[in-house]
């Protein structure tokens, strides 16, 4: 059971490997003629090492234990939570969205002491747009 | 030559107050900078540069030195005391330096990173000014031939950190590559695998790519085992044995020869234009370990590792102004702004440098000299500073570190392209981290690979695409036999120690 992480993240290798060399490759890299080292020349060998050393992993496992699933959807979570914020960035900027991002991290860890949140919420982004803005004077996100 | 006069002039000028006011605001401002992710002393160096026209020559390049050194110990904090490191280069330190933090003694550790970054500075700085004519004249004879063998060495002394797994090791060293490759490719300058993204024809930047794999899939990891329980981020445990907040002389002693080999690896690394302190800083850990007589305690707090990655790292800041200003070839980034630094200044850097401003070149060693015991002595109260800011609520260290981080790679990358590549990267770092997949050696080759490639492609255009013209070179020949004799000698110290 505990060999089932390594065949999965080595079969997963192996196919990228493959895919890179057979179709991304081809496709999303511009060939030129002449030239000493040719654009796909790096890419291509690395493709090659990957998927062989993927199917290596994937025959000779080891015993590595993945971390608790449980704990891993969690972090999708939180992944999901930072991507919305960097959106949000994107179209409101940091001064807004800062706030709200820094509160619903700390809730979502269990933070609820009135305290801690007004300084991670209020005192913190305060701080960076202060650092940033008016002692650095460079721009945002 | 110098005549001593002038030596003495410029030692005369550096060593005054007002000079050294501005060392210490410099080195307080980098240690601060330094010590927030993403943020770092080049990007302190770059914003600080206007600031210093309308200073005399010799307090401004002191100013900025004070930046560069403050920032390479305020990198070491973060990455001991939260395994987030502020600056690429601190990433080796992380590896032995959290583990200690970990253990209650964060103290020790962040005193350790200190004492061996100022030792490693020192040492190079000493160098620097003994000896820095004949190395740069050595480092010039490395031609493209050599620097691609030299890079083929680098890439040997991977070798030294793959665990119990080689085939997952080459995985990780095959995938940094491979992000490596992304952007122009540098013989023909055509797009590679941008897939319609031109922000990315210039490649993934290594900060998005650096701090996302090792700053923020930590932090996501420790987000996620966070149960409500609001824990400090680190625990600094008072067990009543005074060592355990500080360093012995014994202990710094026994790492004599690891800051020693740390130290002249990044001197001899620095003095090599384009290689960088992140480079030295692996390669030292790696040798180190490998050379242990007890590598399976790397990893898990060993002041060995912490002593060899910071004094390596830190030696590379003096070496990288032997180039610089014997040729007037900057060998970094930070380098590059000194010399703009300097050329602002009326200083022309090069040959006759030392001719010409031979006094305000001595005054810049005399300033480098004392920016290394200023860096010593605000380092010491700083350190209890960060100690007692991490050992606030995770809930808001972790909130607080994110948002610094979108801000500093934002800033670093000039928009939040870069923080969204961050992500990407930090998501990709903690899947690997958690399938057991190196994100040291992925960083490595990922910061390698350009340089690689283009000493390839550069030696193959040299050598009209003929191999054996290396086998002229006998530094080229020589390095290679070295980095065969090191994987070798790497990979059976590996399976010794699967064996133990």
């Amino acid at each position: 059971m505990n060999t089932l992480s390594d065949r999965i993240s080595g079969l997963f290798f192996m196919v990228m490997g493959l895919a890179m060399y057979f179709w991304i490759n081809p496709n999303y890299i511009e060939t030129v003629e002449g030239g000493n080292l040719s654009p796909n020349t790096l890419p291509n060998i690395i493709s090659i090492i990957l998927a062989i050393a993927g199917a290596f992993v994937a025959i000779k496992p080891t015993t590595h234990r993945l971390r608790n699933p449980v704990l891993m959807a969690k972090t999708g979570l939180y992944v999901a939570l930072l991507t919305a914020g960097i959106w949000a960035m994107s179209w409101v900027g940091f001064e807004f969205v800062a706030p709200v991002l820094a509160l619903a991290i700390m809730w979502l860890i269990g933070e609820r002491r009135p305290l801690w949140l007004g300084l991670g919420v209020v005192a913190m982004p305060a701080l960076i747009w202060f650092l940033v803005t008016q002692l650095l004077g460079r721009a945002l996100p | 030559m110098v005549d001593f006069s002038t030596i003495l002039a410029g030692f005369g000028d550096a060593f005054s107050l007002f000079n050294l006011a501005f060392v210490l605001f410099g080195v307080i401002l980098g240690q601060f900078v330094g010590a927030v992710p993403g943020i770092g002393p080049i990007m302190a160096m770059a914003i600080a540069i206007p600031f210093t026209f309308g200073l005399d020559p010799l307090p401004a390049i002191a100013f900025l030195v004070g930046v560069n050194k403050g920032g390479l110990v305020g990198g070491a904090v973060p990455a001991v005391l939260m395994n987030t490191p502020g600056t690429p280069d601190a990433a080796a330190t992380a590896m032995d330096g959290y583990p200690l933090a970990k253990q209650g003694k964060p103290l020790k550790a962040t005193k350790m990173a200190l004492f061996s970054s100022v030792t490693g500075d020192t040492f190079s700085d000493i160098v620097l000014i003994t000896v820095s004519a004949p190395l740069a004249i050595l480092a010039l004879k490395m031609g493209p031939i050599e620097v691609a063998a030299l890079m083929i060495f680098a890439f040997s002394i991977l070798a030294g950190l793959i665990g119990n797994s080689i085939a997952k090791g080459v995985i990780s060293a095959a995938f940094g590559l491979l992000a490596a490759s992304i952007g122009q490719d540098p013989e023909n300058f055509t797009p590679r695998l941008i897939f319609g993204y031109w922000d990315l024809f210039d490649g993934l930047a290594l900060p998005s790519v650096a701090i996302g794999m090792l700053a923020i899939s930590e932090i996501l990891h420790r987000l996620s085992e966070a149960h409500g329980n609001m824990r400090p981020a680190i625990v600094a445990k008072d067990t009543g044995n005074p060592d355990d907040r500080r360093v012995t002389w014994a202990e710094y002693w026994s790492c004599r020869y690891t800051m020693l080999r740390g130290a002249s690896i990044g001197t001899v690394l620095g003095a090599l234009p384009g290689i960088g302190s992140t480079a030295a800083a692996f390669m030292s850990y790696a040798m180190t370990k490998a050379g242990s007589k007890d590598p399976k305690s790397f990893g898990k707090g060993n002041i060995q590792g912490i002593a060899a990655s910071e004094s390596a790292n830190s030696a590379v800041v003096g070496a990288n102004l032997i180039p610089l200003l014997t040729l007037g070839i900057p060998g970094s980034v930070g380098a590059a702004l000194i010399i703009s630094a300097f050329m602002i200044h009326g200083m022309q850097p090069g040959p006759l440098l030392f001719e010409n401003q031979g006094r305000l070149v001595y005054g810049l060693f005399g300033a480098m000299i004392m920016a290394n015991f200023v860096n010593l002595w605000v380092g010491q109260l700083g350190l209890r500073l960060w100690v007692r800011v991490v050992s606030a609520p995770e809930s808001i260290i972790f909130s607080s570190a994110l948002l610094l981080c979108f801000v500093g790679v934002s800033m670093a990358t000039s928009g939040l392209f870069g923080v969204a590549i961050m992500l990407i990267f930090a998501v990709i770092g903690y899947l690997m981290a958690s399938f057991g997949y190196s994100l040291v050696i992925f960083i490595i080759a990922f910061f390698l690979g350009p340089r690689f490639e283009k000493s390839i492609a550069q030696s193959l255009a040299l050598t009209n695409g003929d191999l054996t013209q290396v086998l002229k070179s006998p530094v080229a020949l020589a390095l290679l036999v070295l980095s065969v004799v090191s994987v070798v000698w790497f990979l059976r110290k590996n399976t010794e120690g699967e064996d133990e």
